[in-house]
């Protein structure tokens, strides 16, 4: 026998608590992407390949860390959110999250877009999960009215909103752990760390050309738009796009090739100068201690506490 | 569609790393080693275009092109693929940082299939070219929505409904990476055919030339 409790709401209750919070959700996505990229189309996208003109943009505890504490401490971390099964150890992984955002001061702004981009796929999970989840014994499930066939299971809602904020607190680490350095010193804490210094050298050159090819895309873009092309439905569309896909792709390989020339004839023989010298001091890893430390505890309350 | 941090079972996370890693340095080594620093830059443009936004309807899908970049680049389309999916965690948060091992191997197995696919069967004809290029297109689009699919599912049977979202929300995207994939390969066949030969292979391994 299931042991299952049932909660019968009547039918009207289901726009109250299912639709409006749905259409508020959208509506807040809606404003903050409207609000956010106002407030980061002028300045447009950083180019991290760019160094930094003086050091005074970068000065948090956060930007002081070596860059290779950081880069273990915080993937380290990030892991140990993605490994929780429960709500509460997960919400304060946000907490921890949100205090280094804050800590580190960076902009909240580019944090704020982060977290929109993975709003459309997470909300899947919120939306979906609730009326998808299989009933098990001890379950929670709302019925509405008469609607038998559309059973709202609590437990699924639990669960994916376990995932959204693993999801938050991992994301809003993101900006710490990427804009608080130049990204050729991220890259090379990274190459000290053993990643293999040609990885690193690939992220960097298709990190700088992404840029340009961006800036080709655009051009050709507007080229069509005077041309009188407008996006539609339809296979003109699809074979314009196609068009305009592969003549993006011509370009960029034949001025590949270009670059490549370029870099050899400057003496490029697979190595970059070092951009910084790294020195470890005894106050770095005393906030990898200290930040693991709030990691493994964070697992103890996950598995010891909560599973009761 | 990207998988995004805390989704999947952290067995699976780790699991995915390891095998990305390993078919990430198994692709490096089958590219030629001077040629790294021109796949890097050949990534940004599979980048840029993969930001392309098709109307469909009342909204827009955007490409996923594991079929083209697995025709173009061969078995150097899955360390590009990974590096691609690494920059758009990085900058646009497509993508969790600790999906990242399980994002390559949704995209980068797909690529792997469609280049061998593309280049066993594409012939000299722009017309068989062309189809060859649509079935890639759309074949690597739905082995990327089944792979996401069985990826989601590891998480157990609570997410099996999700995972049939995901599938079906991929459906109109397989028709018109296809149609898009057989134009675009039309276009470079009769532009730059030499594109469609593998330019990233290393001449000394190359044993069925």
């Amino acid at each position: 026998m299931l042991d299952i409790t049932n909660i019968k709401l009547p039918l009207w209750q289901l726009p109250v608590f299912v639709l409006i919070p749905l259409a508020v959700f959208a509506l807040a996505v809606f404003f903050l992407k409207r609000f956010a990229y106002k407030r980061s189309i002028p300045t447009e996208e950083r180019d991290w390949s760019v160094p930094p003109i003086a050091d005074a943009i970068y000065d948090s505890v956060i930007n002081r860390w070596d860059v290779r504490c950081k880069i273990v401490t915080i993937l380290a971390f990030s892991f140990a959110i993605a490994s929780l099964k429960h709500l509460t150890p997960a919400l304060f992984a946000i907490g921890i999250s949100s205090l280094v955002l804050l800590i580190s001061r960076t902009s909240f702004t580019k944090a704020l877009l982060r977290l929109l981009a993975i709003a459309g796929f997470i909300s899947m999970f919120l939306i979906v999960m609730p009326f998808s989840v299989p009933v098990h014994s001890n379950d929670t499930v709302i019925i509405f009215g008469k609607m038998n066939w559309l059973v709202f299971n609590l437990r699924g809602l639990l669960l994916a909103a376990t995932i959204a904020a693993k999801a938050v607190a991992i994301t809003l680490l993101m900006e710490p752990l990427l804009s608080t350095a130049p990204l050729p010193v991220t890259l090379h804490g990274l190459s000290k760390l053993g990643v293999p210094e040609m990885a690193g050298q690939m992220v960097l050159l298709s990190y700088r050309y992404l840029h340009v090819f961006r800036h080709e895309a655009r051009r050709m873009s507007s080229g069509m738009q005077v041309r009188g092309f407008r996006k539609h439905t339809n296979i003109q569309t699809l074979r314009a796009v196609a068009n305009f896909l592969g003549m993006l792709l011509v370009r960029s390989f034949e001025r590949t090739e270009r670059v490549f020339d370029a870099m050899r004839a400057r003496g490029y023989k697979g190595r970059f100068p070092e951009p910084a010298e790294l020195h470890l001091k005894t106050s770095d890893l005393l906030i990898t201690a200290l930040w693991l430390a709030a990691g493994s505890a964070l697992i103890i309350f996950d598995r010891i506490i909560c599973q009761g | 569609m990207h998988i995004s941090d805390g989704v999947l079972p952290i067995s699976v996370t780790v699991g995915g790393y390891i095998a990305a890693t390993a078919l990430t340095a198994w692709s490096a080594h089958r590219s030629n080693s001077r040629d790294l620093p021109k796949l890097a830059v050949v990534t940004a443009a599979f980048f840029v275009a993969s930001l392309i936004h098709i109307p469909f309807g009342p909204t827009s899908v955007h490409l996923l092109i594991p079929g083209i970049t697995g025709a173009l680049l061969g078995p150097s389309a899955f360390l590009s693929i990974g590096l691609g999916l690494l920059l758009q965690s990085l900058l646009f948060q497509f993508g969790g940082l600790t999906a990242l091992g399980a994002n390559t191997l949704m995209m980068g197995i797909p690529a792997l299939i469609c280049g061998w696919f593309f280049h066993k069967f594409k012939g000299d004809s722009m017309m068989r070219q062309t189809i060859t290029g649509g079935l890639v297109g759309a074949g690597g689009t739905a082995m990327a929505a089944i792979i996401l699919a069985a990826l989601l599912f590891t998480g157990g049977e609570d997410f099996l409904g999700v995972a049939k979202i995901a599938l079906a929300a991929h459906v109109p995207v397989i028709f018109i990476e296809g149609l898009i994939s057989a134009f675009t390969i039309r276009f470079l066949a009769r532009v730059k055919p030499e594109l469609l030969e593998l330019s990233f292979k290393d001449p000394a391994k190359d044993t069925h030339a």
